[in-house]
């Protein structure tokens, strides 16, 4: 009936989309390694109801035309992987990646899925593993014997025992990185999974490659900037209401329409 | 009489369809790049016989108001802002070149630059492909470099900035296009700075006073509606015989 009401009701939809976003990062605020995220918006497509320079007899033409657009849509999430502040901690298991990289994790089903964060435990087995009990890859057994456990910048694991005080090796932590980070596919638990927009993993040294370093006694906390949220909360509720406002205009114009 | 009530028919038409404009606009307010649309009534007289009361009002869009929009740092790298009146050059879906103020640049699997809705970015010889493993830098001329694992940034490409000196249209797709379809050469001078967005650049509230005065508008047409209706019924009783 009149195009200004679904119009303004995309404006709307897309402006409660932007406050989902909002809303998640500050959820995620104090979650370690969480990446924020916000929604990118397109117009949509133009209605041509009448084309400029269109004949509008023998010898003149239309000098404008009428192109209405139909409203806006989110296109994309995008997610921004700068690099969260370092927290030091206390805990040895405790490691933050400085530059690009993901640490490879195994799934229960047998998948690799990727993560940032490096808040590791050791479960009953002696294996490296996430909060949620996930292998750190490639799996490492920490001895039960184990005094001191050291992780060096490049990934290095290695450990001393009460008997031997020279560090023997374990391992060595390898990381991941894509060449698209925002086509992984967010998993929950603070994992990612590789899909066919990320690219494959390449997977190297911690160090090498454009990869990150690995820094022992920090956790990288979340990216998100509590300001720049709100800042942004105010903005979305502001475009929501004027929407709202569009709404009740046309509203408005109709019921006097219908008044006559 | 009855021209009356198609005079009226007519503005509040325009004013609904004006308001169709507005809404997008304002929906709009938040998209990156957006470049909101001017409206404006033309007056379309019809030429006949007698006194010539007969002016229609028709509701024109004169294209996009080119004005900056607001910047919005997001120190991203791979977002750019567009300095002046030049535009970042893409490639339609129907493969020909178009224009757009939207610098939210990505990379796909494949490696090349990106929009958000997947159209690939052109440089000075088509779409850019960026090396895997690499850390992309954009400069201030649109010069991209990829840092490897050495540590040396290598040159990969450039962006294809236009300035162009005609106004550019918008098409259906909401992709800009020089009037004559053809592709606008490479500025040298056109300047970006990355790190940054440009918001979009419609007036909240311009639109709003826009819009209240267009549902003004429309009410005074319902007005001259139902007086002609009046003058209809009054002139039928004088009629009318008793």
């Amino acid at each position: 009936m009149m195009r200004s009401l679904w119009i303004a009701k995309t404006g709307m939809e897309a402006q409660q989309t932007q406050l989902d976003h909002i809303s998640h990062n500050l959820a995620n605020v104090s979650t370690h390694g969480y990446k924020r995220s916000h929604a990118q918006f397109e117009d949509l497509i133009y209605q041509n109801l009448r084309q400029s320079g269109a004949p509008e007899t023998e010898q003149t033409n239309l000098p404008t035309g009428l192109q209405v657009g139909l409203g806006v849509r989110p296109v994309a999430t995008s997610r921004t992987y700068t690099q969260g502040a370092l927290q030091q901690s206390d805990n040895p298991l405790d490691i933050a990646i400085t530059g690009d990289g993901f640490f490879q994790i195994q799934r229960p089903d047998g998948s690799t899925a990727y993560t940032r964060d490096g808040a590791f435990k050791v479960d009953s087995t002696g294996q490296i593993v996430t909060n949620n009990g996930e292998t750190l890859l490639p799996g490492l057994t920490v001895p039960p014997a184990a005094k001191q456990i050291s992780i060096g910048a490049d990934g290095t694991v290695s450990i001393t025992t009460a008997a031997n005080p020279t560090p023997q090796t374990l391992g060595q932590i390898q990381l991941a990185s894509f060449i698209n980070p925002n086509g992984l596919n967010p998993q929950g638990q603070n994992l990612y999974l590789e899909t066919a927009s990320s690219g494959a993993p390449q997977v190297g040294a911690p160090g090498s490659n454009a990869l990150g370093s690995i820094k022992q006694g920090f956790v990288e906390a979340s990216n998100v900037n509590v300001v720049e949220e709100l800042v942004q909360m105010i903005q979305t509720q502001r475009a929501y209401e004027l929407n709202s406002k569009a709404v009740q205009t046309s509203d408005q114009m109709l019921q006097r329409l219908s008044q006559i | 009489m009855d021209r009356m009530i198609y005079n009226a028919m007519a503005g509040a038409k325009a004013a609904m369809q004006r308001q169709d404009v507005l809404s997008h606009n304002l929906a709009n307010v938040s998209t990156t790049g957006f470049r909101a649309e001017m409206a404006s009534f033309r007056a379309v007289p019809v030429r006949g016989d007698g006194a010539s009361t007969r002016v229609y009002a028709l509701e024109t869009t004169l294209g996009h108001d080119d004005k900056a929009g607001p910047w919005n740092r997001t120190d991203r790298k791979l977002d750019v802002a567009l300095v002046g009146k030049s535009w970042l050059a893409v490639q339609g879906l129907d493969g020909t070149e178009a224009y757009t103020r939207a610098g939210h640049l990505d990379i796909n699997a494949e490696g090349l630059l990106v929009t958000p809705n997947g159209l690939p970015v052109l440089g000075d010889g088509g779409p850019v492909t960026v090396p895997p493993n690499t850390t992309v830098q954009i400069g201030g001329d649109g010069t991209i470099s990829a840092q490897g694992a050495t540590g040396r940034p290598t040159t990969v490409g450039r962006l294809k900035l236009v300035t162009p000196e005609a106004k550019l249209q918008r098409g259906e797709d909401g992709l800009f296009r020089a009037a004559d379809g053809a592709d606008l050469p490479a500025d040298a001078n056109a300047r970006l700075e990355s790190g940054v967005l440009e918001g979009s650049n419609v007036s909240a509230v311009e639109t709003m006073v826009g819009m209240i005065a267009a549902a003004r508008q429309f009410e005074q047409q319902m007005k001259l509606l139902s007086l002609s209706q009046t003058q209809g019924q009054v002139g039928a009783k004088l009629l009318s015989p008793t």
